[in-house]
């Protein structure tokens, strides 16, 4: 992948009639402007694979595919022609625009590819539409008209910038800086960012672009002859290829690195999770986050419970569900909020809450159910009659402050239980049972209800299958690729698994209700908070507790309808919200349903009974605080094997010197070819440690000389007289062991190898400075060499291989083309 | 004359020879069998030449090593710089400090074939034609001014260098051994003269600038060369048997496959290096090999290390490359190019040889002693 399109341009490259003066564009053009072309293509296309997972499916990869190509060959068709840059820089937006033109408007557009009064219109229309996708949909979004389009465009402008910036301004590593451009969107809006495909494509695309620059247009102080040499090129592709496979193993082998607390800082995302998208999937991005973000707080003078609901989901049919879409039929929030259903329950409980969602941003509102008025908006808002969803026509939730006035019906049991009219008045988009659900659900759902019952009794029978033991509460399944998936096949991997957490389990009820035959939908939004401890005097209503919810409270739950009392949350979620009275099972009849961590919801508990998990709102099985006795334990241990472990890494290098000149001077038969040889690597080593390393070119006997000659061994016949003449001595019988004659008899006899090693190490550690001392043996340049070379030896032997088949492809090409010459010559 | 005729009769015999025209290993001198010189004689035969030389020639005991390096080697050897550096003095110096024939011949445009290589005479009384040697019949000779003769007579001289012996009429004269040529050339006065080509430079093993003595020797030689002439006090140090003895001990040396790769890959890189239109020809590398083991014997070694093969190269090497014409407009000399090559070229010495080097020995210690042993 890193390679491939090296290989496919370089051997093209090379036979190519090349320019070889400093200004290839004036004296001769050739190949350079379509090759740096393709080059750019490349690397704008491979950049846009990163998008993939912003965009859902691949079915937009072919409109940006032809335009950037468009755009890139106008560009180098008229560079060709040697046009002025500006007039290439020009062409490109002629073409970008034509190309686009084709592309989404050729209805209205002259000719087809020059846009018209009505392009203009339809222009308008297609960035509303993107600017709606990108508010209120969430990542990935279904690939429409307008955002493909508004990519296109971006991709193209991003063509012609980077073209500009390589090309005439004569900048081409600044060209990172467009493809930078393309790659910060996946990483902020996909929860598992760039991914390896679409960083690997950038990356090797911005080197393909480097590698043409240069391999065209070198610099102009090179010289004459070192320019352009094959070995540049697999230099230089070799050293690409291994920092682009560094950067892509480095997070692989190092753990935590794009998770834990690592994402909020390697993801650049400075809005919080919770921003504007489709709250179905942003939700489990949401309950994941580490710290709680989007804080939204409110005060109400509510005695039950209060759940914040931003928007509900009704239409169960297709892969991924997302908010009601009834734009049509909103209708400004201005005076009374109306629900379209007659209440006949006895009591109504009218609340007034105060709410400000600080950093909250979303195109909706959060607000308790069911609204009345709101008072306080800033900016133009509408509502849903069907479902009271709150919709920032020009504006978004971020900084609101505001008060609702909602209205709930007193609910009981034996109400709901009685309320077994026939359903009416209701849109048949909360009937329709959706098509293709899966076996599984729908068996489910009719074991669980059994035959009969009133409506009220099967819900209640569906809640308590859904809170049964059987199910485990966990944000970590069923995730798919990547991103939750809430379609009907996540719901019977759910029903399968018995394992999820709240989009599953509303979700699940919502659908069961359905096939039942009770009208049902998903609210999204977020379940009761925490108490601040702080107080709020709303004007004219009083002084109200404040409480706060955050992305961890984020929550889905279905709604059910009854006849006569309208819409009924209940909450299916085994240890998340608070079960609502009337929906608690007949033995704890009458219990306040709370659970763990809602203790303080109600007004008048002492909060300091029960003391808050603070640390994790989230009750994850398994990481209950109960189990803290061994756990204690735990960090010290690890961080004992932590540390030991750092030490061990720290002074391997130390180690492994010490091993390897052990190992050297283990031999002691001095006449041993292997034992003068290990004693000769010991030497260098040495040398190489305490800073003078042997060149490559250097003779055994000029290294010696050069060793004894730096003020490394200081003058001989003085202290240092025995490292001189371990020096000499440790060279001679290297030479003559390496050079002479096979039989060569042994000069006399000397000291040990291991003796005359230590002197040599006892002179140079006294000559030199503290800190070589220190680096040679705690990082001593001979291993780190040596593991250097460990390392980039399959690397080196790929670029062999590499080069090989190119060479080959190369003489296989020439090969063939004079075939093809001469019968066509002769 | 009959250059063409003897040319023609010496193909034929060289084709049964080694392709690189190398003279015949000293085996004989006069009919007596020559035995190789001990290491102890072999130092201080040398270290009396190498006195005898320093003392008439200040300040050049490079230059003087080098010469005796390439008498040692069997080589002939190319003296090139500006007149007056005490090129011919030099040859002469090392003529006379061996006891054994010189002969000087003062090259000139009008100098013919035959005065180099000798003529048949036909002699009245004895009715029959003699052959009377001519000025290359000597084991040192003296070219002086090599470039001012013809082309014809440059090529006869070569010739002799090169086998060793004369062709004369149909009959071979076998030229004494130890042979050496010392040509001189001057490269400034080039009007009217006929400069080696390259081809026929290769012949020569090693070329040597003389370069100016440096300021203390310039002086010192004022001082001692006033009166008299240097050579006068010159005597013989050895004799021509030593010397041949010591050509023997050179040819004993021991090359070992280290050293073998190390001196091919020096000739491959020049071949492939793009500063260079034409590299090191098989023939220079044997040469170079030749001068290293020399080179080894005078260190007092039995054996030749890379160092050896890198002292000696840039005088092999250099007279016989010729330079790119981008390299030669850059300032490129050969001596640097052939000094970047060596400071580039790797000399494998690190562990990760030593396997291979252990595998190869076995074959190490036959081929080479087949190849080597033959000498003597």
């Amino acid at each position: 992948m890193t390679l491939a399109p090296e290989k496919r341009t370089s051997p093209s490259a090379q036979p190519l009639p090349l320019p070889s003066g400093k200004a290839p564009g004036k004296a001769r053009v050739g190949a350079y402007p379509w090759v740096m072309a393709g080059a750019l293509g490349i690397s704008v296309c491979g950049a846009a694979l990163s998008l993939n997972g912003v965009l859902r499916g691949w079915a937009w990869y072919l409109p940006v595919l032809t335009t950037v190509f468009v755009v890139c060959l106008t560009m180098a068709a008229l560079r060709a022609v040697r046009a002025q840059p500006l007039l290439v820089t020009a062409g490109g937006f002629a073409s970008l625009i034509a190309i686009l033109t084709l592309t989404f408007f050729r209805g209205t557009g002259i000719a087809g590819i020059i846009p018209s009064g009505d392009t203009m219109k339809d222009l308008g229309r297609f960035i509303r539409r993107a600017s709606e996708t990108v508010l209120a949909e969430s990542a990935p979004v279904a690939p429409n008209a307008g955002i493909v389009m508004v990519t296109c465009a971006v991709l193209g402008l991003t063509v012609i910038l980077i073209d500009a910036l390589a090309l005439p301004l004569g900048m081409p590593a600044t060209t990172g800086l467009g493809l930078f451009a393309i790659l910060i969107v996946p990483a902020m809006v996909k929860p598992q960012s760039v991914g390896v495909w679409g960083f690997s494509a950038a990356v090797a695309g911005y080197l393909l672009i480097l590698a043409c620059s240069q391999w065209f247009a070198p610099d102009a102080h090179t010289p004459a002859d070192t320019a352009r040499n094959p070995g540049q090129l697999k230099r230089a592709a070799l050293t690409g290829s291994v920092a682009l496979v560094a950067t892509l193993i480095i997070p692989m082998a190092i753990p935590g690195f794009d998770r834990g607390t690592f994402p909020q800082g390697s993801r650049v995302n400075p809005w919080g999770t919770s921003t504007g998208l489709n709250p179905m999937i942003t939700l489990g991005n949401s309950l994941r986050t580490p710290a709680g973000t989007g804080r939204i707080t409110y005060a109400t003078n509510a005695v039950t419970p209060l759940y914040l609901r931003s928007v509900t989901v009704d239409n169960f049919d297709g892969d991924s569900w997302g908010p009601d879409d009834r734009d049509a039929s909103r209708q400004p929030v201005a005076g009374q909020i109306e629900t379209g259903y007659e209440i006949l329950a006895d009591e109504q409980l009218t609340q007034v809450t105060a709410v400000d969602t600080g950093a909250f941003t979303s195109p909706y509102l959060p607000v308790p159910y069911a609204p009345e008025s709101i008072r306080g908006l800033d900016g133009r808002w509408s509502w849903d009659p069907a479902t009271l969803s709150i919709k920032g026509v020009d504006t978004n939730s971020r900084s609101q402050e505001y008060t609702v006035v909602s209205s709930v019906p007193r609910l009981t049991a034996s109400l709901l239980d009685r309320s077994s009219a026939a359903v009416r008045g209701i849109s048949e988009d909360f009937t329709r049972v959706p098509g293709n659900v899966p076996d599984i659900v729908r068996t489910t759902a009719d074991s669980v209800t059994g035959s009969g019952g009133s409506a009220y009794a099967k819900a209640m029978a569906i809640q308590r299958y859904l809170r049964s033991a059987d199910f485990t509460y966990s944000l970590q399944s069923p995730v798919q690729g990547g991103y939750d998936g809430n379609g009907l096949s996540v719901l019977a991997d759910f029903l399968a698994q018995k394992s999820g957490y709240c989009i599953h389990y509303a979700s699940a009820m919502a659908v069961m209700a359905r096939l039942e035959g009770i009208p049902s939908r998903i609210a999204v939004g977020y379940a009761p908070g925490r108490l601040t401890g702080a107080t709020v005097t709303v004007a004219g209503q009083g002084v109200f507790s404040e409480y706060e919810v955050d992305a961890r409270d984020a929550h889905a739950w279905p709604e059910l309808y009854f006849q006569g009392l309208g819409w009924v949350p209940f909450e299916p979620t085994p240890s998340r919200g608070v079960v609502p009275e009337y929906a608690t099972e007949s033995s704890t009849f009458g219990a306040p349903g709370t659970l763990d961590n809602n203790d303080d919801l109600i007004p008048g508990t002492d909060p300091s009974a029960t003391p808050l998990p603070s640390a994790t709102p989230l009750p994850l099985p398994g990481g209950g605080p109960g189990s803290d006795a061994g756990s204690q334990m735990l960090p010290w241990l690890l961080g004992l094997a932590g540390a030991a472990g750092l030490l061990l890494l720290v002074s391997s290098p130390r180690l492994v010197r010490i091993g390897v000149r052990a190992g050297r001077l283990r031999i002691t038969d001095p006449p041993s070819p292997a034992a003068v040889h290990m004693a000769w690597s010991e030497l260098r080593d040495l040398g190489t440690d305490y800073g003078l390393p042997p060149g490559p070119s250097e003779t055994p006997r000029t290294y010696s000389a050069r060793l004894r000659g730096s003020r490394l061994l200081g003058e001989p016949g003085g202290m240092d007289d025995a490292a001189h003449q371990a020096v000499i001595s440790l060279t001679a019988d290297f030479e003559r062991h390496t050079y002479g004659p096979p039989a060569g008899e042994s000069p006399g006899r000397q000291k040990p190898a291991a003796a005359r090693i230590a002197a040599l190490q006892a002179a140079l550690r006294a000559n030199v400075t503290r800190g070589r001392r220190l680096r040679a043996d705690w990082l001593p340049p001979s291993v780190l060499a040596l593991w250097g070379r460990i390392l980039t030896a399959p690397f080196r032997f790929i670029g062999r291989q590499v080069r090989r088949t190119v060479q080959a492809a190369a003489r296989s090409w020439s090969r063939a083309r004079d075939g093809l010459r001469r019968p066509s010559e002769g | 004359m009959d250059s063409h005729r003897r040319t023609a009769v010496n193909e034929i015999e060289t084709a049964s020879r080694n392709f690189a025209g190398i003279a015949e290993p000293v085996t004989q001198l006069n009919g007596h069998k020559v035995q190789a010189m001990d290491a102890a004689a072999f130092h201080s035969a040398s270290q009396r030449i190498l006195k005898e030389i320093n003392t008439v020639i200040d300040g050049k005991s490079e230059a003087a090593k080098l010469a005796l390096t390439v008498l040692l080697a069997q080589g002939h050897l190319l003296l090139e710089d500006v007149p007056g550096v005490g090129k011919t003095l030099l040859a002469k110096t090392l003529a006379r400090t061996i006891d054994c024939t010189v002969s000087r011949i003062q090259f000139t445009p009008d100098l013919l074939p035959s005065d180099v290589t000798g003529v048949s005479i036909y002699n009245q009384s004895s009715r029959l034609f003699e052959f009377r040697p001519g000025a290359v019949f000597a084991n040192i000779v003296i070219g002086d001014e090599i470039n001012r003769a013809s082309a014809k007579t440059q090529s006869a001289l070569l010739e002799c260098m090169e086998e060793h012996q004369v062709t004369v009429d149909g009959h071979s004269y076998k030229l004494d051994e130890p042979f050496m040529v010392v040509a001189t050339q001057n490269p400034i006065e080039m009007e009217g003269t006929y400069p080696l080509p390259e081809a026929q430079r290769d012949r020569f093993m090693a070329r040597i600038f003389m370069g100016y003595p440096d300021k203390a020797s310039e002086i010192e030689m004022l001082e001692t060369h006033q009166a008299t002439s240097p050579l006068s006090k010159v005597s013989a140090v050895v004799t021509a048997a030593d010397v041949a003895a010591m050509i023997a001990a050179v040819q004993q040396v021991y090359v070992s496959q280290a050293v073998k790769e190390y001196t091919v890959s020096v000739g491959r890189a020049t071949r492939d290096s793009p500063l260079l239109r034409l590299g090191a020809s098989p023939r220079s590398m044997l040469q170079l090999l030749r001068a290293g083991k020399a080179t080894a014997a005078l260190d007092g070694r039995d054996f030749v290390l890379p160092d050896d093969v890198v002292n000696v190269a840039e005088s092999v090497l250099a007279h016989r490359i010729i330079l790119d014409r981008k390299a030669a407009s850059a300032g490129e000399t050969p001596h640097s190019v052939i000094r970047g090559i060596l400071n580039r070229l790797p000399v494998s010495q690190d562990l990760a040889g030593a396997p291979a080097r252990t595998a190869a020995k076995p074959d190490a210690r036959t081929a080479p002693g087949s190849g080597f042993r033959r000498n003597h």
